[in-house]
């Protein structure tokens, strides 16, 4: 047996430490069961990826190497736009900076800049990598990948609205934003084409479509895998799909955002953290 | 457009009193700590913070704000600066009204809040002030100029390239008013100016606010501090502010007057003189008009007589008295309520004292 009063101070210390955490941790009941099925979707999303290894891709006519270096390549340049902008908000310049005066889109795009700016700059060494050690192919149509930035940026830039305008008054992720943020891990088809998931689960694939960060993966890879031209009417009709998303996002986080600011005047909680 | 550089009518705020602070907890339990559910429903307490505030502050003076901690100083404050809203009533900045014309009412006024996490702690403290130079729309090369300007005016030249997170509380105080110099608008705003700063710097402060900014530039300086000795000293005008109701304003003198109509003085009598003239004193002198109290002290070497008179009472009627009797006097003194006892008197009184 161990006895415990006789373990060195330093090691009992240590162990007064975890107890503390672990009894904190245990007291958030729907903390523990959310970080339960956090690990539960992303053991689930590689084990699928595991199965889908090395099949090529007819959706995009490509092959999966090529599949998956361009889908992290996008998580990175795309990504940071939803995230910059909840990450960056600091709550105690934010007086400061509204005391200036400076305009709601003026804000939300000066806050992004930098992120994006910086994964712009990584984008191309990132692609350089995957073509040359990976012998990743592109076909790219460079005024359908346009096309597919602008939708991707507006549907990105109201997701990340509609969290912040949250943040700014409970000060916690919103459970919507959180829940597609996890969701997406698995269904938004960053490692395998979503159609994928359907010889695990008939049908689930559909519910995919309904998460916008699919969209933002589909758009990019029909572009720069498939070198989809704008031309084609089957090009037309998922950009336009995507587009319906950004259309219906980009205007509520709008809203969202300043329902938060205005929310937060009224509760005196704009500095708060 | 009143001549009034800020005017509140019937201000009224009312905070949500359950907190709603839930962050560090998962999105999901949101839910369930006064969270969503309670952001989204009608039935709240509430905590009052300002119960129908009237304050009228005038071009070029120097106005305090004088209330206990939670009073509702940095609330009116912030609700000028446009930073919290107000349930009801209204108030104007220059004659803007804070809701409807919130930039504009930015234009006219800048605060300095106190709060020094306000920066980047790891720029430089002339980066954060460019940083905030650009966002407040001023061209390139008089950003420059009016940054350098005003750390020099600061004294912060030196330290000027040096990370925010260096500076001391002082030091960041004086950046936060480099900041809000910046627009050079012609109202600026204190909450709680000198606290944490040393007596030193505190007072180099309040000659700054007073004889800089105030005199020298002819802005409106409004402070909100329960500091009553600065108060005293650099307001021209100071209303006192208890549970979210102004309960007194005046200039600092008529304050000490308002609560108190009376004066005291404190007659010390040369050597000893037998008990019964005195006492025949002291009946003629309770006798005068005016005289609320009178009291006697004696030791061996001289006698004190403490009195309490009406603020109009003619001193020379009780002298004469005194020339009558024969007795030397060998010092007065007066004693008048300092802000301080005014303002403790005040609050434990509530409105009522007036
Ligand atoms: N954001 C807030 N939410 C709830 N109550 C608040 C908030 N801010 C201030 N209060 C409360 O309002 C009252 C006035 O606060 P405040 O304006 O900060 O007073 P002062 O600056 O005079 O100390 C206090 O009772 C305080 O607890
Ligand atoms: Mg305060």
């Amino acid at each position: 047996m161990i006895n415990f009063s006789n373990l060195p101070v330093a090691v009992r210390q240590v162990i007064a430490f975890a107890k503390r955490d672990f009894r904190d941790w245990r007291t958030y009941k729907t903390q523990v069961i959310t970080q339960v099925i956090t690990i539960a979707i992303g053991i689930l999303s590689w084990a699928i990826n595991a199965v889908y290894r090395n099949r090529p891709v007819p959706e995009y006519d490509t092959d999966y190497i090529s599949f998956l270096v361009v889908g992290l390549v996008i998580g990175n340049l795309v990504m940071p736009i939803s995230q910059g902008l909840e990450r960056r908000l600091n709550p105690w310049t934010l007086e400061n900076i509204i005391m200036t005066g400076i305009s709601i889109p003026v804000f939300v795009a000066g806050q992004m800049a930098w992120p994006y700016i910086f994964s712009l700059i990584t984008f191309i060494p990132q692609l350089l990598i995957g073509i040359l050690w990976f012998g990743v192919k592109l076909s790219i149509n460079p005024l359908s990948t346009a096309l597919a930035f602008v939708i991707s940026a507006m549907i990105l830039l109201g997701l990340s609205m509609i969290s912040v305008g949250f943040r700014l008054v409970t000060k916690s992720t919103d459970p919507i934003t959180w829940t597609i943020n996890t969701l997406q891990q698995l269904l938004a088809g960053i490692s395998f084409p979503v159609q994928f998931l359907d010889s695990f689960l008939p049908g689930i694939s559909s519910l995919s479509w309904f998460l916008p960060q699919t969209w933002v993966y589909h758009l990019w890879r029909l572009s720069m895998l498939k070198a989809a031209a704008i031309t084609d009417p089957l090009t037309q009709i998922e950009c336009l799909k995507g587009f319906i998303f950004a259309l219906i996002l980009f205007p509520i986080g709008y809203r969202a955002f300043k329902w938060g600011l205005n929310r937060a005047k009224k509760d005196g909680t704009l500095g708060w953290f | 457009m009143s001549k009034a550089a800020i005017e509140t009518v019937n201000l009224v705020k009312q905070y949500p009193a359950v907190l709603r602070n839930v962050r560090n907890r998962h999105p999901w339990m949101a839910w369930q700590v006064g969270g969503l559910r309670e952001i989204f429903s009608r039935k709240k307490n509430f905590i009052r913070a300002l119960n129908g505030v009237n304050l009228k502050i005038y071009r070029g003076e120097v106005f305090g704000l004088l209330g206990p901690n939670g009073a509702g100083k940095t609330t009116l404050i912030k609700i000028l600066c446009t930073l919290v809203l107000p349930d009801g009533g209204e108030a104007y900045v220059n004659g803007y009204n804070i809701i409807k014309e919130p930039s504009r009412v930015l234009r006219n006024l800048q605060a300095v809040l106190g709060d020094p996490r306000g920066f980047d702690w790891r720029l430089s403290a002339k980066q954060n002030l460019e940083f905030y130079a650009t966002l407040y729309g001023l061209p390139r090369d008089y950003a420059k100029k009016r940054v350098e300007e005003l750390l020099d005016l600061m004294g912060l030249s030196d330290r000027a390239n040096d990370m925010y997170q260096r500076f001391s509380t002082g030091m960041a105080r004086k950046l936060q008013l480099c900041r809000a110099l910046l627009l050079d608008t012609p109202i600026i705003l204190f909450d709680e100016p000198t606290a944490g700063l040393d007596p030193a710097s505190a007072v180099d402060f309040r000659h700054l606010l007073k004889d800089e900014l105030a005199k020298s530039e002819g802005r409106t300086i409004f402070i909100a501090t329960h500091n009553m000795w600065e108060a005293q000293t650099i307001c021209d005008r100071v209303a006192i502010i208890n549970r979210g109701e102004i309960i007194a304003w005046g200039s600092p003198e008529n304050l000490k007057m308002y609560i108190s109509p009376e004066k005291n003085y404190v007659l010390t009598i040369d050597g000893c003189c037998d008990a019964l003239k005195m006492k025949e004193f002291m009946n003629e002198a309770f006798s005068l008009t005016g005289v609320k109290d009178l009291r006697l002290q004696a030791d061996n070497a001289s006698v004190r007589i403490s009195i309490r008179v009406d603020k109009d009472f003619v001193f020379s009627e009780i002298l004469d008295i005194m020339v009558k009797y024969g007795l030397k006097i060998k010092d007065v003194e007066s004693y008048e309520p300092s802000l301080e006892e005014v303002f403790i008197a005040l609050i434990r009184g509530g409105k009522r004292s007036l």
